[in-house]
């Protein structure tokens, strides 16, 4: 049969006038090549998760070393980050940027990548949004090891605060509910973060500064907010809070979840609050920059 | 011998050359890598002061709590910025890969042909980096030490400041080949990737970068004075801070010298198979 | 185009827009030059099977379009990119400058220019992913450079240059990517996709990873990750460059039945003249940013080479004393191999030669040709290339405008 005669068979081929593209599809698919290509090179795919889950298991060993010292009980002086505490705030940590890892950090380093070759130009005769592919496409699955680990660290964390005899924790539901929204809304901070720096390629040409850049400002996220209170650091601590707010992703959340209903500092719930205008305000300018970017692209020849 | 003389000052002066042009990013990284050590300290500045709060609420004297695993918290702020000095002069970015990569490419043929020795090729390479390196980055390092020179407390002694010196040269040759030995194992295997991640692993763990050794049990401190790790950054600022003394000091450095020959050693034997196997392969 | 069939408003406004009628002033015949205003207006436009409305209206019009970039010192480093945004030299390059052109429905149109021509940028602009500094275009009646849904599910762009294709993953994973995408409903798709691989020979390959192909098979499947959603317009950017010659020729076979069955609108840029040959009936010609020539194939070699080949075949007897020796008079003399010989030369001079020989000398054959295409466009571009135009597309950096 020839082409004309196939298609004559419909008057108007379908889907043309489709008013949208069907974006939980197109992910399903994504979802589906990613996992078809991490699994055809499956040797890889053990190398890079046993790798990255011994990465994190050294950390660990780094923070259990510290705590089996007899004087040391708690991070920061009447924080409220005893040991159990502290691991349930850096296995949100580890949920969060696990997250990120394997939903959005290959696609930001794809995208310095095809801003470079001009294979974005692909992306944009798309009838999808640029910015939905540009994101999304691919999805690292060997960073899951890692986020079960955390997933491992959180029950057991948790386990060990509800169930010791002095001041066992209570998890509120209200806590329970909330914790997986801010972790959500920690991967969107970030998300935006990571996607603004990958968009300046457009004008900053490729650049490894700019990687290491990423890592140094998450760096910061990593601890209990408070232990930045002191001397020049509470400077730090209120650029990364409130003009690039990668402390509250972690803080959040954790603190929602591993410290007692009340007695609550002040700050606590503004701060929750705040963290939500964050990540919609993170969202929203990561946008604009994105859409700036595309604008400013140049398409590097061939 | 003339021409050999003449050839290297060459390399080592067009290598030079290329690292100074990018003296501005430079400062910038330099200033950018103590990023990662201020968290670590604010953490520790936080454990400190929650081990006092223990200490006091328990009964114990507040004195007690000042030491944790022998190091106040000048210590450990003193530490870490002389692991960075330490790290400074033995870690080797881009080397082994490097080595790797021009094995897979080819290029080593250069040196099948040419009368340059590889070793000592990558060797001046390195060392001009280093040079170049320094000669920016001393402006933002002096400025740090300065700024946290209450950190410091008895500074040491005549022997220990050639102790200290002996191990920061040893370090940066020990360094060196062992990365250079790494790279050399692209003469046989393709994918030195994956080996390099594990030689980083543990030399970030078990080098001091991450902590003072000294935190390490017992059992675990044994099993690393097997390893050549902690010299590349543990050893040298363990030495300026006085907590490896005496006999154990002149040992450990001999200890250090015996690493970097045996690394010698082995870069030059890998170094011979290895071109022996490549040119077999029909270049 | 004889305007004098045209009434006179229409006239005017060929002659306003019609680069034959800039350049020349003399009325062409309309035998040799299939202008797009001829065809607008006197010939019937070839019916196309999937355009709803706008017949009349041309598929693709472009007035004016202008695309200036500036081209910035790069800096290495990230404290020199940073200094870079405060303090920035530049020089400004003309990749397009101010462009007219009108394509009909199911016509298959090439673009032919030195590199750095303007003609990839063209496309880019066509295909809405650069926006044009000055001047206009619509496509399919929309704004290309607008991006809209609508409009990018009708079109579609292929590079030969650049793979679109996941590299990891098999073609049809790809294929079917496409499909959600575009969201060709299944049926349609399969058969789609089944005819296409079958025409170009390509069906066995379709599970196997892409890296695995050979540059001719990933071009096929370019080709039909492109077509499987049925674009109205089709952009082809060098879609032969690098391929064997039988990959080549498979490629034009298949893109001239296509087109001739779906009379899909083509716009195909190349540097190959057996792509041209073979598949286009107009050629507009760019170079500098500018349309040179915008007609047949035919036309070219008229409007721009002065020249005739003229090959002699001697008969035997005429060259014992030796081959005649001053031919080198006339023009250039090519080549002599005896009895031929071969003089490239002007086309006055042709009536001269002919004149001067057939007196002379006895000859069994006399051939009157035409230079070969390639000859004359390489001529034409050499004439009209700056060095300034070929630095514009070859910088890699992109940086900001």
């Amino acid at each position: 049969m020839t082409i004309s005669q196939s298609h004559a068979q419909l008057d108007d081929p379908p889907g043309r006038d489709a008013p949208r593209a069907a974006y939980l599809r197109v992910y399903l698919t994504f979802v589906r090549n990613s996992l078809v290509r991490d699994l055809s090179y499956r040797s890889n795919f053990v190398i890079e998760s046993v790798a990255s889950t011994s990465w994190v298991a050294m950390n660990l060993g780094f923070y259990l070393l510290i705590f089996n010292n007899p004087y040391v009980t708690q991070i920061g002086d009447g924080l409220g980050w005893g040991k159990y505490e502290f691991f349930v705030f850096l296995a949100t940590t580890m949920l969060v940027n696990n997250l990120v890892q394997i939903f959005f950090m290959p696609n930001a380093e794809e995208f310095s990548e095809l801003i470079r070759t001009g294979r974005l130009d692909f992306a944009l005769v798309k009838p999808i949004d640029t910015q939905f592919i540009i994101s999304l496409q691919k999805i690292s699955w060997a960073s899951i090891s890692n986020f079960l680990v955390g997933v491992g660290l959180l029950g057991y964390s948790l386990w060990r605060l509800t169930t010791r005899e002095i001041n066992p924790l209570a998890i509120s539901p209200v806590a329970a509910i909330l914790y997986p929204v801010y972790i959500l809304l920690g991967v969107a901070i970030l998300y935006s973060l990571m996607i603004t720096m990958s968009a300046a390629s457009v004008w900053l040409g490729r650049n490894q500064s700019l990687t290491n850049f990423w890592f140094y400002i998450t760096n910061f996220s990593r601890y209990p907010m408070e232990i930045y209170n002191a001397g020049w650091g509470a400077a730090l601590m209120y650029i990364f809070t409130f003009i690039v707010p990668v402390l509250v992703v972690v803080n959040v959340p954790a603190r929602l979840l591993a410290q007692p209903l009340s007695p609550r500092a002040w700050w606590e719930w503004p701060l929750a609050g705040f963290a939500v205008l964050a990540s919609v305000g993170s969202v929203l300018a990561s946008r604009w920059v994105f859409q700036r970017a595309i604008k400013a692209y140049r398409s590097a020849s061939s | 011998m003339f021409t050999s003389a003449f050839t290297h000052w060459t390399i080592f002066r067009i290598a030079l050359q290329e690292r100074l042009v990018y003296r501005g990013d430079f400062a910038i990284g330099t200033l950018l890598r103590f990023l990662p050590i201020i968290t670590q300290i604010f953490l520790w500045h936080a454990v400190f002061a929650g081990a006092h709060a223990t200490a006091v609420s328990s009964g114990a004297s507040p004195q007690e709590a000042e030491r944790l695993f022998g190091y106040t918290y000048q210590n450990v702020v003193a530490y870490y910025l002389l692991s960075m000095l330490s790290r400074a002069f033995s870690s080797m970015p881009g080397l082994a890969s490097g080595v790797a990569r021009q094995i897979r490419d080819g290029e080593i043929k250069k040196f099948i042909i040419q009368p340059i020795d590889m070793g000592g090729f990558f060797l001046l390479g390195r060392i001009a980096h280093k040079l170049a390196y320094y000669s920016v980055a001393i402006g933002p390092f002096a400025l740090v030490f300065f700024l946290c020179g209450d950190y410091f407390d008895t500074p040491p002694s005549g022997a220990v400041w050639l102790a200290y010196f002996a191990s920061l040269l040893m370090a940066f040759l020990l360094g060196f080949f062992l990365e250079l030995t790494i790279g050399m194992i692209g003469f046989w295997f393709l994918e030195v990737s994956s080996l390099l991640f594990v030689y980083m692993l543990f030399s970030f763990f078990l080098s001091g970068h991450m902590f003072p050794l000294d935190m390490l049990p017992a059992w675990a401190k044994v099993i690393v004075q097997f390893t050549p790790f902690q010299y590349l950054a543990y050893f040298p600022a363990a030495v300026f801070l006085g907590k490896i003394q005496g006999p154990e000091l002149w040992r450990g450095l001999l200890i250090e010298a015996a690493w970097v020959a045996l690394f010698i050693a082995l870069s030059r034997v890998a170094l011979h198979y290895g071109l022996k196997r490549y040119s077999g392969y029909g270049g | 185009m004889k305007i004098g069939r045209l009434g006179k408003s229409q006239g005017a406004a060929c002659a306003g827009a019609c680069p034959a009628v800039r350049k020349g002033g003399a009325e062409p015949d309309a035998k040799d030059r299939i202008c797009p205003c001829y065809l607008a207006h006197v010939a019937a436009p070839a019916t196309p099977t999937n355009l709803s409305l706008q017949t009349r209206n041309p598929t693709i019009e472009i007035r004016g379009l202008a695309k200036t970039y500036h081209v910035y010192q790069k800096r290495e480093g990230l404290l020199a990119s940073l200094g870079g945004l405060f303090h920035r030299r530049f020089r400004e390059v003309r990749a397009v400058d101010g462009i007219h052109l009108s394509v009909q429905a199911g016509e298959f149109v090439a673009f032919l220019g030195p590199n750095g021509a303007g003609k990839t940028t063209t496309l880019k602009l066509l295909s809405g992913i650069i926006t044009p500094t000055a001047g206009s275009a619509t496509v399919l009646g929309f704004v290309p450079w607008e991006r809209a849904n609508a409009y990018r599910r009708r079109f579609a762009l292929v590079m030969g240059q650049k793979n679109q294709l996941w590299w990891d993953l098999p073609a049809q994973e790809s294929f079917r990517l496409h499909q959600q995408i575009y969201r060709i409903e299944p049926t349609q798709f399969e058969r789609t996709r089944d005819d296409l691989t079958d025409l170009l020979g390509v069906r066995r390959l379709v599970g196997q990873p892409v890296r695995e192909l050979s540059l001719g098979e990933r071009m096929k499947m370019e080709l039909i990750a492109a077509l499987l959603h049925s674009p109205d317009v089709l952009f082809l950017d060098e879609p032969t460059i690098g391929l064997d010659v039988v990959a080549q020729h498979t490629i034009q076979q298949f893109l001239r039945s296509y087109q001739e069955e779906r009379k899909t609108t083509i716009l195909l840029t190349s540097h190959y003249m057996k792509d041209v040959a073979a598949l286009c009936r107009r050629v507009v010609i760019i170079a500098n940013g500018r349309i040179e020539f915008d007609g047949s194939l035919d036309g070219v070699i008229d409007q721009f080479s002065g020249h005739k080949i003229v090959t002699l075949q001697f008969a035997e007897e005429a060259l014992v004393g030796g081959a005649p020796p001053d031919l080198g008079r006339f023009g250039d003399v090519l080549e002599v191999t005896p009895p031929k010989a071969r003089v490239r030369l002007p086309r006055h001079e042709v009536s001269h030669l002919l004149a001067e020989v057939l007196g002379r000398w006895p000859l069994e054959d006399i051939v009157v040709s035409d230079p070969p295409l390639e000859d004359v466009i390489a001529e034409l571009f050499s004439r009209s290339s700056a060095p300034e135009i070929e630095q514009a597309e070859d910088d890699r950096a992109p940086m900001v405008t």
